[in-house]
């Protein structure tokens, strides 16, 4: 077996290929000569033929039937196109490298291939890792495994809110809180809701917030949560054009428990002119009516 | 001394100083804002007044007084009567800033008014049994309690504030202030605490279910291990087995004399 990696890598190609000779491919053969010279190329810094090494690899064990072995030489090719920067290779390799572990019943690696990808492409392409982050979190949430997906969803709202984008970033954030009641982390759950009463907040958008916190009060157990009492304190607060209240709000412990970029937009607010709203007033009696 | 003897004599001291109570009299002042607890403190007042006429007139010795005095207590109960049927009917208006739970406390007042009411002797034997047979009977033990100290040495200066009690006063606020801030800064610590421990908890269990995965699969390679190291042993102890061990060393001793006899032949 010659140590030269570029020789194995022909030998490996002439095994595939059918000729009159050859009536069948001998993939065996010609996987394990593949991972050897991928390894080879590694060693010696060699990128890009590693990660062509591996490609093949990875075909080649998926005519031998195995996924699993491709699924992992997918993503090694994927994390070696990541080095080298080539981002729709990128995205490419870490789709198919999912398809396979589905292919063998894991959600759990597909839906960490699929993450994977998504981080990668996070500063690059914001938006083809959001799709990569929703199709991780439907991945997950078909084989039942919701709490994983939980970081997923934040991962993916983190991004929304760094392209400014804040009503879906809410709109995740009210899908985590979905999830979290399916699996009863309650915690997580609250936590979810008051993180998109505060990015409405932060976006100006007060009756977007309000209705917010309404449709998210429907929930026993955010009404009655430590993270509710504080949403309602902000929206007083708002209401009443209170600014010193709203910066006491947004570094109490309860936001402060939340997600990073979260606390950093609750810092930052209020956002605008905050200007004291009329209170209805609700009493209709009069004192002296003993009606 | 039983404690019941304790709690009437605390009582009475407290009425006694009862001008020093600071957080009563803002109580009073700050209640004194809708019309109920207007008419609750006016009746209260009222009820105090008789019931110390009532004591006067059971302590007087001349029977036309006493039964004047009697009169009068009865005619004020009636008036007190009418009121806290006024009174009534303001408890269970709707007033600004004032929970649920008060309103249904103030007809409780209401009704425990009533009773006083009803409870202060105006001359009338079942009344006064009834209080006796009551332990909480306030009137009984109030003949008992007497203060030694006389009026006159009660001035105006005798209840002046010194430097002394005063400068006792604001250490004592000071030292409020402080305790204060110490459980403010604890609070602060158990929140942390609390949102710590709950995420904790959220992970605990997310992991529960993996745990329970890896488990399922390393009892799976258990057994599998268990019964391929059983079926080694097997083979092994059948390779090894003295039988064979015989059966070895004899044909090498055999092969070794042929190698002999060649060798000495060949010689």
């Amino acid at each position: 077996m010659s140590s030269d990696p570029d020789k194995m890598m022909s030998k490996a190609d002439k095994m595939t290929k059918l000729t009159l000779t050859r009536w069948s491919a001998d993939w065996r053969g010609a996987t394990e000569l593949y991972e050897q010279a991928a390894n080879g190329f590694r060693a010696s810094n060699k990128y890009e033929k590693a990660k062509v090494a591996l490609e093949k690899a990875s075909k080649g064990q998926e005519m031998q039937a195995s996924p699993w072995d491709a699924a992992k030489h997918m993503e090694s090719a994927a994390a070696l196109a990541q080095k080298l920067s080539i981002w729709n290779e990128v995205a490419d390799f870490y789709r198919k490298a999912s398809e396979l572990y589905t292919e063998c019943g894991r959600a759990q690696p597909a839906s960490d291939a699929l993450g994977k990808a998504a981080r990668a492409l996070e500063d690059v392409k914001p938006d083809d890792a959001i799709q990569l982050y929703t199709d991780a979190c439907e991945i997950l949430e078909e084989d039942g495994r919701d709490q994983m997906a939980f970081d997923l969803y934040r991962a993916c709202a983190n991004v929304y809110i760094k392209l400014e984008k804040f009503t879906d970033a809410a709109t995740f954030f009210l899908r985590l809180g979905v999830a979290a009641d399916k699996c009863d982390a309650t915690n997580s759950q609250c936590k979810a809701y008051l993180s998109a009463i505060i990015v409405y907040l932060y976006a100006h958008d007060l009756k977007q917030a309000e209705k917010c916190y309404n449709d998210c009060s429907q929930i026993d157990a955010f009404l009655k949560s430590d993270q509710s009492r504080s949403a309602t304190r902000l929206l007083t607060a708002y209401n009443e054009g209170d600014i010193e209240e709203i910066k006491k709000v947004a570094s109490s412990s309860t936001v402060s428990n939340l997600d990073h970029s979260i606390i950093k937009l609750a810092r930052k607010l209020p956002t605008g002119d905050v200007t004291p709203i009329q209170m209805n007033t609700n009493d209709d009696l009069d004192e002296d009516d003993l009606t | 001394m039983p404690v019941i003897d304790i709690i009437f004599r605390v009582d009475e001291i407290c009425k006694k100083y009862d001008k020093y109570d600071v957080d009563k009299h803002r109580e009073l002042g700050a209640s004194g804002d809708d019309a109920f607890s207007r008419l609750f403190t006016s009746i209260d007042s009222d009820i105090e007044a008789v019931l110390r006429k009532a004591e006067l007139a059971s302590t007087e010795t001349n029977r036309a007084a006493a039964v004047a005095m009697n009169a009068e207590v009865r005619r004020t109960k009636a008036r007190l009567a009418e009121d806290v049927v006024k009174l009534q009917k303001l408890a269970v208006k709707k007033v600004k800033g004032l929970t649920r739970e008060e309103r249904e406390s103030r007809c409780d007042l209401v009704i425990a008014l009533a009773d006083r009411i009803q409870d202060v002797p105006d001359g009338n034997e079942h009344a006064a049994k009834q209080v006796n047979n009551d332990w909480g009977g306030a009137s009984a033990p109030n003949k008992n309690i007497k203060f030694d100290m006389s009026e006159e040495d009660m001035d105006d200066g005798f209840f002046q504030e010194s430097e002394e009690s005063s400068q006792f006063r604001q250490e004592y606020e000071m030292r409020k202030k402080k305790q204060d801030e110490g459980l403010d800064v604890i609070s602060e610590g158990l929140d942390a605490l609390k949102n710590l421990a709950r995420d904790m908890n959220e992970e605990l269990d997310k992991q529960v279910p993996l745990m329970e995965e890896m488990e399922t699969k390393v009892d799976g390679a258990t057994s599998d291990l268990r019964n391929t190291n059983v079926r080694l042993k097997k083979q092994l102890v059948q390779m090894r087995s003295s039988r064979n061990f015989c059966i070895d060393i004899v044909l090498l001793c055999v092969i070794l004399g042929i190698v002999s006899y060649i060798y000495n032949a060949l010689k």
